[in-house]
């Protein structure tokens, strides 16, 4: 037999092997110490617990050591063992609205993809408008935008990946040296990022606070209204990264033909469009129009679900091939995530947090606004967007309603900034990938991805300053 | 015959060390092996992320998967055609073995497996911050294997 003989430092070697469980331990026991803490004046036992849930959750959802989803499977449980909601109340938040809605809008998505109507469009349009170096920049950045409008950020990411690595191997670019190479990786990643915030549909992290705001408030926000508010942003955003992206990463190479050989081998590979792709299509514009226009009335989850229904009744695509294309486990993440934040607000933990901590400076809108999206973009860059919705959401809200500002707009600066995360690999799936390639280095992306974060954070002030009123939101 | 090993891997590779390497070979009348090793460790970090916070399916990530791997190994042949190029120049003997996982494990198996004499590794760069915490691991094959290894400095 093998003996492997480990070479490393004795105390190097003691704490790694103790690490984990001394860690869970010790968490374990901070758990505990907060419960068995006098409850604070102003907090009910409840609140109490609640909050000790809450910190847990933190730590868990930070430091990664638990997938997210158990994480949250691990809330779901505790809510009710420790008596702040009963447990038909908690396990009745799992069918929330916003649930469906992201099954529904993760099951569309994957329908797209299989379909092969999602890599079609993204061809034509790069073999369309990418003859120069700078057109084939903009073709996949804005590219990437615009599908995350109307499917996830990630799946948009993956699914053009293999196609961008191909053209920089067509074009020769050397992993790691040409700025080239590098400006089409971060032309993906940020593309999707940027996109992914314009919509419902970009990533599940907006429908999350959506839901988890109606369950605490009973205010909603619709797809149609959450897209003009934020729009002027992600413009905005798509002008600077491009500019920012060209300068930052000026071109190396003149010439491009390579990347068109490219495109012509995967459009024929693809073939003609057939009637599943049409179909798929069709379905995906008319619940786009039944999200815009009557997602009030009708409910957009109730919308996403007869759209999954109706691509069954079509034969567009079977269960097996579903299965494939959707995350499950983190469904879960959000059915936890929303029963925290319901937990935190219905035992008063949040607003007694938001009173206690926060304090008398929460005078104004726009410095709430202003520290709530600026500790959402930090937050963002070093752990998942849903995980720092997750966190904040509860306590931004608690904090609206005890210094009365409109508990929509803390929504807005928790859920826009927690998907515009452009510095690190390990903040979104699209920066990881864009790593992977081995083209862009993690060091070039946090150098160039920095100043992103920082006119990400301004622009998206300045648009809650004057665009907002502009459209008759009282700050 | 004596036996020169040149260890390059997905992000390890130095024209430096080639050079070196290939002229060490003709210097001592060896044989040069390139080995290319494959790490999967970013690979499966992608795959780790899409899975935990990702919104797609097993299928994307692995399709994601597949498609780095693939240009991790074409990465790999170009490197070696490169070597083996320039083995044929002066004249060096040359054999190439590619391989995926570890980089310590593989490359002692490969010293073993072909009784090398030296091994030629790439360091790469490192903060103070990983230095003081963690071993190279070139630092660590320098350590364990059962020939001489000379280090390159990215």
């Amino acid at each position: 037999m093998k003996v492997q003989i480990d070479r490393r430092r004795i105390w190097l070697i003691i704490i790694l092997k103790s690490f984990r469980p001394v860690f869970f331990l010790a968490t374990g026991l901070f758990f505990f110490y907060i419960i068995n803490l006098p409850t604070p004046d102003g907090l009910t036992i409840q609140g109490q617990r609640a909050i000790a849930l809450f910190v847990v959750c933190l730590i868990l959802w930070v430091t990664g050591l638990l997938p997210l989803a158990i994480t949250s499977l691990l809330a779901i449980v505790t809510v009710p063992l420790l008596g702040i909601l009963d447990k038909k109340e908690t396990y009745a938040l799992f069918g929330n609205e916003a649930v469906f809605f992201i099954l529904g809008a993760f099951i569309l998505a994957g329908a797209a993809m299989h379909s092969g109507l999602s890599s079609r469009i993204a061809l034509a349009i790069m073999n369309r408008f990418g003859n120069t170096p700078a057109g084939l920049v903009f073709s996949i950045f804005i590219l990437a935008a615009v599908l995350s409008f109307f499917m996830s950020e990630h799946a948009v990411a993956a699914m053009l990946f293999p196609i961008v690595l191909e053209i920089a191997k067509g074009l020769n670019l050397k992993p790691g040296k040409s700025n080239y190479a590098k400006s089409l990786f971060l032309a993906l990643a940020w593309g999707c990022i940027i996109g992914g915030i314009a919509t419902f549909l970009g990533g599940a992290r907006v429908p999350l606070a959506v839901g988890m705001l109606k369950e605490a408030t009973g205010i909603n926000i619709d797809f149609f209204e959450y897209t003009v508010m934020v729009f002027p942003t992600v413009l905005i955003m798509l002008l600077i990264g491009y500019f920012w992206l060209t300068r930052f990463f000026p071109s190396d190479i003149e010439d491009i033909h390579l990347a068109k050989s490219v495109f012509e081998r995967k459009m024929k590979e693809i073939g003609k469009t057939g009637y599943m792709e049409y179909a798929v299509g069709f379905v995906m514009i008319i619940t786009i129009l039944f999200w815009l226009f009557f997602g009030k009335s009708l409910g957009i989850a109730n919308i996403a679900i007869v759209s999954v229904v109706a691509l069954f009744i079509l034969k567009l695509v079977r269960w097996k091939d579903i299965e494939e294309y959707v995350n499950w486990g983190i469904i879960l993440m959000y059915g936890g995530a929303i029963t925290l934040g319901a937990s935190m607000e219905k035992s008063g933990a949040a607003a007694w947090i938001a009173n206690t901590i926060i304090g008398d400076w929460a005078n104004s809108p726009l410095l709430v606004i202003a520290i709530f999206s600026l500790l959402t973009i930090l937050l963002t860059e070093g752990m998942s967007n849903a995980a720092v919705i997750a966190i904040l959401l509860p306590v931004g809200i608690g904090m609206a309603s005890q210094f009365n500002i409109e508990p929509k707009l803390i929504t807005y600066a928790i859920a826009v900034p927690a998907g515009l995360a452009f510095c690190f690999p390990m903040a979104t799936p699209a920066n990881a990938i864009a790593v992977s390639s081995g083209y862009i280095t993690t060091k070039d992306m946090a150098k160039a991805g920095i100043v992103m974060m920082i006119l990400a954070w301004v622009v998206f002030n300045m648009t809650a300053r004057f665009y907002w009123p502009m459209i008759g939101i009282k700050l | 015959m004596k036996n020169i090993l040149l260890i390059l891997s997905t992000s390890r590779t130095s024209e430096d060390a080639i050079e070196y390497s290939v002229h060490l070979a003709k210097k001592e009348k060896a044989k040069l092996v390139v080995l290319y090793i494959i790490e999967t460790e970013l690979t499966n970090e992608v795959f780790d992320k899409f899975t935990d916070i990702g919104f797609i399916g097993d299928k994307p990530s692995t399709q994601l998967t597949e498609a780095i791997m693939k240009e991790y190994r074409q990465r790999g042949y170009e490197e070696m055609g490169k070597v083996q190029i320039r083995a044929m120049e002066e004249n060096v003997d040359f054999d190439a073995v590619t391989t995926q996982g570890d980089f310590v494990e593989k490359a002692i198996e490969v010293i073993g497996r072909y009784k090398i004499d030296t091994a030629v590794a790439i360091k790469r760069k490192r903060s103070v911050f990983l230095k003081y915490f963690s071993k190279s691991m070139v630092d660590e094959l320098a350590e364990r294997a059962p020939c001489k290894v000379e280090v390159f400095e990215e």
